[in-house]
């Protein structure tokens, strides 16, 4: 469960984020899209605690991310659009530190099978220097589901995976918020996000443009057509050149 | 074409400006950028300017120059060692000739339709800005060298000609040497190709010189003018000269001692100089992949060796076993030893330590069985107070597996269930432990071998009070210590993360490093002094109560418990600082 109230994020004077409230509940998959620039990113660093929001609160699983951020931290994940490594451990022994960070008892048990979910057991004993971009953003990816977090952000998770990669990113987001997880991912990528997402959030140069289902917002921007495609309403709702 | 590259790099370098002028609106940068140009004017542009000497050139007292018959000795010997370096050039390298483009000229330039000439022609005016500078700069801290004569002007352009031709010379080399293994001729064919020449060139010269060759008898060694005799005689018989006269037309400039004698020079130097040139324009071989993979790895290399990771730039990083096993619960900050020992050494681990200790408590007593070994025990004292100091003052700038090798992963780092004092103190933990290990080592050292025997208060109980007590007190010194860098790492980012990236350079950059060089000694003096302090006193008002030893046991679990407090209150600070911290807006320009 993500709880977001009247989030604002300033630069100096510059305003990224701008009076941003939405709720996503368990088994809900957010898809936050907006133009270049628009502050996803900075969105989801301020709802995963990374940067402090300049005003606004955010409850994660029902904890106050201001008030207790460890609680609130113990129960979310975040990846990142660049996956962030440690040069000088192996792939096993990133994921012994991050079992250790957040207490994960027998990690053994977990790991083997997310690391073959994954598809980098073979690489198990290799240093992020010797893998591929895609393995890096996989072992990033087990090294945050390690402790089966109930909230996940992701930037942007599907560029740079290979088709195949693709669909098993999707499968998997899929399935950890049919068992319960809530779920929010920002991506440029929208006929896969169709495919992913229950709801859409549409950011505007840090303004909610419209958030909903992926029903409710096609409604309101399809004037009346069936069968708008996502991207057809992106262009609409943000104004592109196409309209 | 060219005009696009020359405006390549015109643009660079002004926006560099730029954005520097730009940022010394913040108020650290221009503190920086002012200490900076202070000690610069200190060190360097008074002493030039007042055409006093420096403190470099010891032993030159008033306006004395070196006679004439010396100078030309230091010509041809400044002639033999520019020599040497350039046949190491052609001994050592073992690659293809690469030019070191950036990751970017790369992307941008290579696929462009540019011809290689051009490239090597951009290449040549971009190395030019370094050449100048480093020019510069040497003249400067070298205060010109007056006892040379000539002026700050002709060292300067001096120093120019020097670096300039060996840049040219190299480059020359390195694409000459392409070539050869083009052409099949390995390394080490080539390399034992030159040493046979060098040996060949070095036997044909004996030879000559037989008849005239003698040892440096006393005589000749009896004052610098002697010896200089001496060396002069052999630089200038048989072949040597000949030989040299290359090199002398290069470093001629330099050596001149007035302006007559520059303008003169000039012109060989300039042959020299222009033949290099034509002969690096006119040798046009592939250089493309070898350029790209030198950029990659010096990319890697430049980022280890700032983070202060020298085994990663001393070769490719290498998976390997951790120092103990990680049990999945527990402390968190454990498991930052944990990692943070994995980018060290192998050396460093818990084992190392206590075999090293037991090596020297056997040694120690060993030693002070047999009294005829008493001068070893001298020795191993003043190693042990050498590696202590060096340690002590050293040693937290040098062990950096901390958060300033963690800077870049400040994101993952902040979404961890972790207060922020939490990841301070556990990244701390590893160049803690490094350091309180050496100094544990060293101290053992010191309490097996020093005896003051002249000190009747100084007890063998007493000592090892002394020596007990100062076991709590190392790490909790290299904490306190170690604060500081990682308070810089966290106020001043860019500044720690030009540590790794070459191109920052600047008078603010030297400020802020001599801030806080100074600010650590400052912050530690201030840190021991009332522990220190309430530690004397409380020993003085109560030995007479409790005796010494047992009020040095009291005192130091104070200074312990004094010096914990200040621990924890900085990693606290820190700890809200970081939580605060946002790496992507502090890395703006
Ligand atoms: N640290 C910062 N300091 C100042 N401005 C910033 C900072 N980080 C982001 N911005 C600005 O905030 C705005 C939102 O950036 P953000 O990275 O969140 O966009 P985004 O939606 O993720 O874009 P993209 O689709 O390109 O990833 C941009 O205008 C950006 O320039
Ligand atoms: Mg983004």
């Amino acid at each position: 469960m993500i709880e977001v109230t009247g989030l604002i994020k300033r630069y100096g004077a510059f305003t990224a984020v701008r009076e941003l409230s939405f709720t996503v509940r368990p088994g809900e998959v957010l898809g936050l899209v907006g133009p270049n620039g628009a502050g996803k990113t900075t969105t989801l660093r301020c709802l995963a605690g990374i940067i402090p929001a300049t005003a606004g609160a955010v409850r994660i699983a029902g904890q106050d991310l201001t008030a207790d951020p460890v609680a609130a931290k113990r129960a979310l994940a975040f990846f990142p659009d660049e996956p962030r490594l440690f040069d000088y451990l192996t792939v096993r022994q990133h994921l012994a530190f991050v079992a250790r960070i957040y207490g994960v008892a027998h990690h053994e048990a977990l790991a083997q099978p997310l690391l073959e979910e994954l598809e980098i057991a073979d690489k198990a004993d290799q240093l992020p220097g010797e893998l591929s971009r895609g393995m890096k953003q996989k072992l990033a990816i087990a090294c945050g589901l390690l402790h089966s977090p109930a909230v996940m952000f992701f930037d942007e998770p599907l560029t740079g995976l290979d088709p195949l990669g693709i669909r098993r990113m999707k499968d998997s987001i899929l399935k950890r918020a049919r068992a319960g997880a809530t779920v929010v991912l920002s991506s440029h990528l929208l006929h896969l996000l169709e495919e992913v997402c229950s709801h859409v959030l549409i950011l505007k140069k840090g303004e909610k443009i419209a958030d909903g289902t992926l029903g409710d917002v096609s409604a309101r921007f399809a004037n009346g057509e069936a069968n708008v495609s996502l991207e057809e309403i992106f262009i609409r709702a943000t104004g592109g050149t196409e309209s | 074409m060219f005009g696009a590259l020359l405006y390549l790099r015109l643009t660079s370098l002004r926006n560099t400006m730029l954005s520097r002028v730009r940022r010394l609106k913040q108020p650290k940068y221009l503190v920086g950028a002012i200490v900076g140009a202070g000690y610069f004017y200190l060190m360097f542009f008074r002493r030039l300017a007042a055409g006093r000497p420096s403190v470099h050139d010891q032993g030159y007292h008033g306006p004395v120059t070196v006679p004439p018959e010396l100078l030309s000795t230091l010509l041809a010997l400044g002639a033999l060692i520019l020599l040497v370096i350039v046949t190491l050039g052609w001994i050592l390298p073992d690659q293809r000739a690469g030019l070191t483009f950036s990751e970017a000229e790369i992307a941008f330039l290579f696929p462009a339709p540019v011809r290689r000439r051009t490239l090597i022609w951009y290449k040549l005016i971009n190395s030019q800005i370094a050449i100048m500078f480093t020019a510069a700069i040497i003249t400067l801290v070298t205060g010109s060298w007056g006892f040379l004569g000539g002026s700050a002007l002709t060292h300067g352009i001096g120093w120019w000609f020097i670096l300039a031709t060996l840049n040219l010379h190299f480059m020359g080399a390195s694409f000459a040497m392409t070539r050869l293994m083009d052409n099949g001729i390995t390394p080490w064919r080539r390399r034992s190709a030159v040493l046979g020449l060098v040996a060949l060139v070095a036997l044909v010269t004996l030879a000559w010189l037989w008849r005239d060759l003698r040892a440096p008898a006393a005589a000749d060694l009896e004052s610098y003018r002697t010896a200089a005799a001496y060396l002069n005689t052999l630089l200038t018989s048989g072949p040597l000269p000949w030989l040299l006269r290359p090199a002398e037309f290069v470093v001629g400039p330099f050596f001149a001692p007035d302006t007559p004698a520059f303008l003169t020079a000039l012109g060989p130097a300039l042959l020299v100089f222009a033949l290099h040139y034509v002969w690096v324009l006119r040798s046009e071989v592939s250089f493309e992949d070898a350029s790209i993979a030198k950029s990659e790895k010096r990319a890697a290399k430049i980022a280890a060796v700032r983070e202060g990771n020298w085994r990663a730039a001393s070769g490719a990083i290498k998976a390997r076993a951790p120092a103990f096993r990680l049990a999945s619960t527990g402390r968190p900050e454990i498991a930052f030893l944990w990692k943070n020992l994995l980018s060290t050494f192998p050396l460093f681990r818990l084992g190392t330590l206590v075999a090293l200790a037991l090596v020297i408590l056997i040694g120690g007593l060993w030693i002070d069985v047999f009294p005829g070994y008493r001068g070893l025990q001298t020795a191993a004292s003043a190693f042990a107070m050498f590696m202590a100091g060096y340690t002590l003052f050293l040693g937290p700038q040098l062990a950096r597996q901390d958060f300033r090798s963690d800077l870049l992963n400040t994101d993952i780092l902040k979404t961890y269930p972790l207060r922020g004092w939490q990841v301070m103190l556990g990244e701390i933990l590893t160049p803690v432990a490094i350091l309180s290990s050496i100094l544990w080592l060293a101290l053992l050292i010191l309490l097996l071998t020093v005896h003051f025997h002249q000190l009747g208060w100084l007890t063998p109980s007493l000592r090892l009070v002394i020596g007990l007590g100062l076991v709590p007190v190392v790490p909790v010194l290299c904490a306190l210590q170690l604060l500081v860098p990682n308070a810089a790492a966290l106020l001043f980012p860019a500044w720690a993360q030009t540590m790794r990236n070459r191109s920052e350079r600047g008078i603010e950059m030297l400020g802020q490093r001599l801030i806080f060089i100074a600010g650590q000694f400052v912050v530690i003096v201030l840190a021991l002094l009332p522990a220190a302090g309430g530690a004397a006193l409380f020993i003085f008002i109560t030995q007479h109560w409790i005796g010494l030893p047992a009020a040095v046991a009291v005192a130091a679990g104070g200074v312990v418990a004094c010096l914990a407090a200040e621990v924890w209150g900085g990693l606290w600070l820190l700890g809200e600082r970081f939580e605060k911290f946002d790496l992507s807006a502090e890395l703006r320009p």
